[in-house]
C-alpha cells in the first residue's frame, strides 16, 4: 500500500495543474516543490496563451494574478540601426483574451495554493534527489535518503528536469535542445507604461525581435512584455552558435539587447528590479521523450512541452493541458486501480489529440528555420536596405520596389534561388 | 525514580524576507501583504540549539510563537527540522501588539503550556530589531536568562553559554529554568527532510486563543501596547556598487577606496 | 549596467554546507575553449591566471553550464532544502 496515490515533483503550471485535476477527484497526492516560497526558482520568457486554466479553475481569469492581456503584438527584426516590425494590434483581443503577461513567483504561487485548496499536500523547500525504482517501475521518490511511496509519480521538474534525467526517462540537453534565457524585470509605472506603449487599462504589449545586429554570428531572440507596473525583457540564445563564436558572454547579449537604441527608450527611467536567467527547452517533435512508463508520466517542459513558430513563444498553455491531462489519466489509471506503462499509455493517446503535441508535430523542423541565417541575417538586411532606398530621398527619378530588392539581396551575398527556396521552407513551416 | 524528559521551549516568529521589506508610502506602515514571509533566522538558530541538545539528552521540544494563521508555514517548518510540538498563539486580539503585550502573551502561553526547563529565543527578530521580546518572556515568568549566546552547552541540570560581548567572550553557567536569546547564525541548522515535512503536515500545529492561555482581551494586542509609533519614512536605499579587478588591479582599487574614505589606515 | 551590478540585486539563501555545483579541476586545466566562462550568464565562471575559478553561491539555477560544458567537468545538481536563488517577479 503506498503513502499517496500520485506524488507530483515540481509546482509550476504544469505540476500544479496536474495536482489540481487529480485532488478535486479525490486522489491522494502529494505536490513537492524545492522553491520556497513556490514559485521562487521559475522564470518565464513567455505570455500565458490559450484558456486551458478554464477548466480546473472556471473564473482564472477573474481571479489568477495575471498581469496584462495581449492587445498589441509585435513580431519585429532589430539591426544595428533600424527596426523592422509588424505592429498587429486589435480590439478584438479586448473581448476575447488570447494571452495574458504573467509573473512566474506570483502564478505559481496561486496555482499551489489551488492545489493545495482542491486537498493535495503541498509541500516546498524541499528537494527530490531520485526516483524510488522497484522491479522495473517506479514506485515512489527519495529525499536525503527516505523513500516516499506512490502508485504514480508525475514529473513535472521543468527545462532542467535532474531527476528524469539521471532516472533516464529523458535525454541529457544538448546545444540544440536548449537556449539561454537571461531576463531583466522593470519597474516603470502603470502610468508610464500605458503612455509608452499606447495602451489602456490592462491592455498590453508583447513583442518578439530577432536580434540580426549580433556580431560573430551569434543568433539570438529577445522578447518584451508589459505586466501591470513592471516590464519583462529578455533575450533567448542559441547555443549552438554562441559556442561556435568562442567569444561572447551571454549576459553581454542582454545587455546590447536592452541597449539597442530603439528597446532602450522603451524601459527608459525603469529601475531594474531584477536580473534572471533559466535555460529554454528548445527541441523539436523528434528530440520528445516518451512521455509515460510503468508508474510515472512526464508533463510541461521536461516532456518536451514548449514551442516556438518565430511568431509565437508557447510553453505555459501546453504545461497546463499537458498536466491536466496527465491528471485525468492517473484519475482513470486509479479507477482500474492499475499504474503500470500500459495503463498509462492512455496519457500518450489524450496527448496525441492535444494542440501540445498536435503543434510540435504540425511544426517540425520549424528551428531549422527560426534559428536559419536566412531569418537571422538576411531577411532583415534586405528589408532594411529595400526600405531605406525607397524611403531615402535622393533627388534622383524613383526605382520600382523589384529593382531596389534584386538590388538590396545581391548586395546581402544571397542568390534569388536559395532566398525562394527558403522562403517557400519557412513559410511551409510556420 | 521516573526521570522526566527535559522540556525545552523555542520562541519563534514570522516575519517578512527582510530583503523584500516595503514601507506603504501612504500608511506608511510596513507593507506586510507584498512581502513573502519566512521563519526569523536567529529563530532557526535558536531552533537548532534546542536541538542540539535533544539529540544528547531525552528532551522534549515545543516551539511556540504569537501571530497570525499565516504563521503555519513556519510552525510546520520547525516540526520538519525535529520540533515535537507547535503552538501558535493567535487571535485577532493580539494584533498590533508591541514588545510589551508580545512578551505577556507568550509568556501566559508558556505558563498554560505547563512545566518547562529551558527556553531558547533569536536574539531579535529581522522586521523590528528590539531584542525585547525574549528578555521580556523571562520577566514575565521571574527566570534567569542568558542574552546573546553563541555557544551553549547543558549537562546536569545546568547550562553553559559563551556570550559574545563587545570586547570578549563571557562564559556563564546557570541552572535552569532559564532563558537564552541565541545570536544568529551562531550554527547551522539542520535540514528539513521530505519525511519529517510530510508527518509535520499531518501531525499539525495548535492554535490557542486568549481565553486558552487566560488572558483578556485588553491586556493584548493594540491595546496593550504602552508604545506609540507616531511616524515612519523609507530609508534611502544604501548604493551599492560592484567593480572587477584583476590581482594586478587590487593596489589601485585599495587607493580608490581610501580616498573615497570607505577604508582607512591601521595608524589612523 | 555591469553584471556584477545586476546580480547584486538578487536574493540568496546561501548553503553554507552544500555546494550544489562543483567543477572537476583537472578536466579544466586541459580545456582549450572555456566555453563555460562565456556562457554562464551570472558569470560563476571565471578564468584567473590561466585556471577556471567557480563560485556556487551567485548562481541562479538555469541549468546552461551543464550543457555549455563539453568535457565532463561540470556536476550539477539541485540545492537542497529551500537553499539558491530565490526570485521575486520570474
Amino acid at each position: 500500500m503506498s503513502e499517496f496515490d500520485v506524488i507530483v515533483v515540481g509546482a509550476g503550471p504544469a505540476g500544479s495543474s496536474a495536482a489540481i485535476k487529480m485532488a478535486s477527484q479525490g486522489l491522494n497526492v502529494l505536490l513537492v516543490e524545492r522553491g520556497d516560497p513556490v514559485g521562487s526558482k521559475n522564470v518565464s520568457g513567455g505570455i500565458l496563451w490559450g484558456n486551458d486554466l478554464a477548466a480546473i479553475i472556471p473564473d482564472w481569469e477573474k481571479s489568477a494574478p495575471l498581469e496584462r492581456y495581449v492587445e498589441r503584438k509585435v513580431t519585429s527584426f532589430l539591426t544595428g540601426d533600424s527596426e523592422i516590425a509588424i505592429d498587429f494590434k486589435t480590439k478584438k483581443f479586448q473581448e476575447k483574451k488570447t494571452g495574458y503577461s504573467v509573473l512566474r513567483t506570483r502564478l505559481d504561487s496561486f496555482l499551489a495554493r489551488k492545489a493545495s485548496q482542491s486537498g493535495a499536500m503541498v509541500i516546498t523547500g524541499v528537494t527530490v534527489d531520485a526516483l524510488a525504482m522497484k522491479d522495473g517501475r517506479v514506485v515512489g521518490i527519495i529525499n536525503e535518503g527516505e523513500t516516499i511511496t506512490a502508485d504514480c509519480v508525475i514529473l513535472a521538474e521543468g527545462a532542467n528536469p535532474r531527476v528524469a534525467m539521471a532516472a533516464g526517462l529523458v535525454g541529457k540537453p544538448n546545444d540544440r535542445t536548449v537556449g539561454i534565457g537571461v531576463k531583466h524585470v522593470y519597474k516603470l509605472g502603470e502610468n508610464v507604461i500605458n503612455e509608452r506603449f499606447n495602451l489602456r487599462g490592462n491592455a498590453g504589449f508583447a513583442g518578439e525581435y530577432v536580434l540580426s545586429f549580433l556580431e560573430g554570428g551569434v543568433y539570438a531572440g529577445g522578447f518584451l512584455y508589459t505586466n501591470k507596473d513592471t516590464v519583462s525583457m529578455g533575450v533567448v540564445i542559441n547555443m549552438e552558435t554562441l559556442r561556435k563564436n568562442g567569444n561572447t558572454h551571454s549576459f553581454d547579449i542582454m545587455e546590447k539587447f536592452a541597449q539597442h537604441p530603439f528597446i532602450s527608450g522603451l524601459v527608459e527611467g525603469g529601475q531594474l528590479q531584477e536580473y534572471s536567467a533559466h535555460f529554454v527547452y528548445e527541441g523539436g517533435y523528434e528530440d520528445m521523450p516518451r512521455a509515460y512508463g510503468n508508474g510515472y508520466m512526464l508533463v510541461g517542459d521536461t516532456a518536451g512541452f514548449s514551442f516556438s513558430n518565430g511568431m509565437i513563444l508557447q510553453g505555459m498553455n501546453y504545461a497546463i493541458s499537458s498536466g491536466i491531462l496527465a491528471g485525468e489519466a492517473a484519475i482513470e489509471a486509479k479507477k482500474d486501480n492499475d499504474f503500470s506503462a500500459e495503463s498509462l499509455s492512455r496519457y500518450q493517446k489524450k496527448l496525441d489529440n492535444s494542440p501540445a503535441v498536435l503543434d510540435k508535430k504540425n511544426f517540425q523542423g520549424i528551428n531549422n528555420v527560426v534559428w536559419s541565417p536566412m531569418v537571422h541575417r538576411a531577411i532583415p538586411a534586405l528589408l532594411e536596405s529595400s526600405l531605406y532606398s525607397m524611403l531615402y530621398e535622393t533627388g534622383n527619378p524613383k526605382k520600382h520596389l523589384s529593382q531596389i530588392m534584386m538590388k538590396s539581396l545581391k548586395s546581402s551575398g544571397m542568390n534569388s534561388k536559395d532566398l525562394m527556396l527558403q522562403g517557400y521552407r519557412l513559410m511551409r513551416r510556420m | 525514580m521516573i526521570i522526566l524528559a527535559l522540556e525545552i521551549i523555542v520562541l519563534v516568529k514570522q516575519v517578512p524576507d527582510s530583503q523584500e521589506v516595503v514601507i506603504d508610502p501612504v500608511t506608511m506602515n510596513l507593507n506586510r501583504s507584498l512581502t513573502r514571509n519566512v521563519t526569523n533566522r536567529a529563530d532557526e538558530n535558536a531552533l537548532e540549539a534546542a536541538l542540539q541538545i535533544k539529540d544528547k539528552v531525552d528532551a522534549h521540544v515545543t516551539v511556540i510563537s504569537m501571530g497570525p494563521p499565516q504563521a503555519e508555514t513556519t510552525m510546520i517548518e520547525c516540526l520538519a527540522r525535529g520540533a515535537d510540538r507547535a503552538i501558535l498563539a493567535s487571535d485577532r486580539f493580539f494584533g498590533g501588539a508591541d514588545t510589551y503585550p508580545t512578551g505577556l502573551t507568550l509568556a501566559a502561553t508558556i505558563k498554560t503550556f505547563g512545566k518547562f526547563d529551558i527556553i531558547f529565543a533569536g536574539e531579535e527578530t529581522s522586521d523590528s530589531s528590539t531584542g525585547h521580546v525574549g528578555p521580556g518572556v523571562a520577566e514575565f515568568l521571574d527566570i534567569d536568562q542568558i542574552t546573546y549566546a553563541s555557544k551553549v552547552d547543558f549537562k546536569d541540570g545546568y547550562i553553559t553559554a559563551e556570550r559574545e560581548l563587545e570586547d570578549g567572550t563571557e562564559v556563564v553557567r546557570v541552572p535552569t529554568p532559564v532563558l537564552i536569546t541565541v545570536l544568529l547564525n551562531s550554527n547551522v541548522p539542520r535540514r528539513q527532510t521530505l519525511r519529517r515535512k510530510i508527518d509535520a503536515m499531518k501531525q499539525g500545529f495548535e492554535s490557542w486563543d486568549h481565553e486558552k492561555v487566560g488572558l483578556q482581551p485588553e491586556w493584548v494586542g493594540v491595546r496593550g501596547s504602552p508604545t506609540i509609533v507616531r511616524k515612519m519614512r523609507p530609508i534611502k536605499e544604501r548604493e551599492r556598487a560592484a567593480k572587477k579587478v584583476d590581482l594586478a588591479g587590487i593596489p589601485d582599487l585599495v587607493k580608490e577606496l581610501y580616498q573615497k574614505g570607505a577604508i582607512k589606515l591601521e595608524s589612523e | 549596467m555591469e553584471i556584477e551590478e545586476k546580480l547584486a540585486l538578487l536574493n540568496y539563501k546561501t548553503d553554507p554546507e552544500y555546494e550544489h555545483i562543483t567543477i572537476n579541476p583537472k578536466i579544466c586545466e586541459t580545456c582549450p575553449d572555456h566555453f563555460c566562462t562565456f556562457a554562464c550568464p551570472a558569470k560563476c565562471y571565471t578564468l584567473i591566471e590561466g585556471r577556471i575559478n567557480f563560485k556556487y553561491e551567485d548562481c541562479v539555477e538555469c541549468g546552461t553550464c551543464d550543457v555549455a560544458c563539453a568535457h565532463g567537468s561540470v556536476m550539477w545538481t539541485n540545492p537542497k532544502d529551500s537553499h539558491g536563488i530565490k526570485y521575486k517577479f520570474g
